[in-house]
């Protein structure tokens, strides 16, 4: 287990920004200012993104 | 943001639920996550009211949301309940574990017990890992024998063992891969006779290993976020992977493995002999093993008959 934190401004969805950065939207979780977000939610580009990894990748 | 509102009520979404279609806010959530917990106990008669049951507990998220659930359900489904943890001796990771949980179980009002390969074994993970083999298959092995001997000392009529959905899914595809249909038919349900081999239950079984990371930052539950620098798990990664790419692509694969083993099982634990099923004692160390020789003790020759280890 492995929670890597990447803290990123973003607008737009928050799938498309998964995408973007390659990662799969089941070994992560998005935290948006400091509270856990469904994916779906869309980003306006002012907020604080953590992408939390759930798996340690090897 | 422009937030999602939950499917439930008109408050803010925190988390989707692609295999339902469904949002659901952090009271919510944690009350879908904590309900299926219990109904998976219930379903397969994991726990008796007054029996003692032991937490392999590492400190890590499944183990650290497991210990949590447990001791809530003892509130209103009496049990006892009680941690052990394993020391791997890996520095500055294994330490801060321990240090968690031992925390966790006094703010619990959790009984703790704590394994030490040094003393136990006379080597460490981090021994193994100097010695140039790959740890995480001796690492396992070792563990769960230790966990199995503290808990028998501790009189545990089960041991409750944190694997989640996706351990259970992976574990079932690696079997198949590997052909080794025994192994299969003995993932939920082992047949011993033997005393000395303590019942592992999982209540995590239905619940996804996402889900567990969400739940423990929405509940704020303290656990190790650092991943084990020993890790070196390649089949069951490649795993991981694929099964996560399909569970993005086709949300529900991993329900529908688990539900697909569970009604081969039943059919498999049929179609075999009792004896094939039937785990033995090991001629070594006279504990529970499938083989004549358990891999407990095979894993342990193997290293110590490492050079690094014994310093020779």
């Amino acid at each position: 287990m492995l929670i890597a934190k990447i803290i990123m401004k973003f607008k737009g969805k928050i799938t498309e920004l998964l995408k973007k950065i390659g990662a799969n939207r089941e070994e992560v979780v998005v935290k948006v200012n400091g509270k856990v977000v469904p994916e779906i939610c869309e980003l306006e580009g002012d907020e604080e993104v953590e992408i939390i990894r759930v798996v340690a990748d090897v | 943001m422009f937030s999602v509102k939950c499917s439930l009520c008109k408050k803010d979404g925190a988390v989707y639920l692609p295999y339902m279609k469904k949002v659901l806010c952090e009271g919510h959530f944690v009350n879908f996550f904590e309900k299926r917990v219990f109904r998976t106990v219930r379903e397969f008669k994991m726990i008796r009211k007054g029996e003692r049951i032991a937490v392999g507990y590492s400190g890590g998220k499944d183990s650290t949301v497991l210990l949590h659930i447990l001791s809530k359900l003892r509130k209103t489904h009496p049990f006892e309940l009680f941690a052990i943890t394993v020391d791997v001796g890996i520095p500055g990771y294994s330490d801060r574990l321990v240090e968690v949980a031992r925390e966790e179980c006094k703010k619990l009002g959790v009984e703790h017990r704590v394994v030490y390969f040094k003393k136990e074994l006379g080597f460490t993970t981090a021994d193994i890992y100097k010695s140039g083999r790959s740890p995480c298959s001796y690492c396992g092995v070792f563990r769960r024998r230790l966990l199995n001997v503290a808990a028998r000392e501790e009189k545990a009529d089960k041991l409750a063992i944190a694997h989640t959905l996706d351990d259970v899914a992976q574990t079932v595809l690696m079997n198949i891969m590997r052909n080794e249909p025994l192994r299969l038919v003995r993932l939920v349900e082992p047949v011993v006779d033997e005393e000395a081999f303590v019942p592992r239950i999982k209540p995590l079984l239905r619940t996804p290993e996402k889900e567990v990371v969400q739940y423990a930052l929405i509940k704020n539950l303290p656990f190790q976020t650092k991943g084990c620098p020993g890790m070196r798990v390649a089949f069951r990664h490649e795993i991981r992977k694929m099964l996560n790419a399909l569970e993005e692509k086709h949300p529900g694969t991993k329900l529908k493995i688990l539900n697909s083993f569970l009604s081969m099982e039943r059919l498999m634990r049929k179609g075999l002999e009792g004896e094939e099923l039937r785990i033995g004692k090991c001629k070594i160390c006279k504990e529970p093993s499938s083989t004549e020789v358990c891999m407990f003790c095979k894993r342990k020759e193997e290293i110590s008959s490492s050079r690094v280890i014994t310093g020779c």
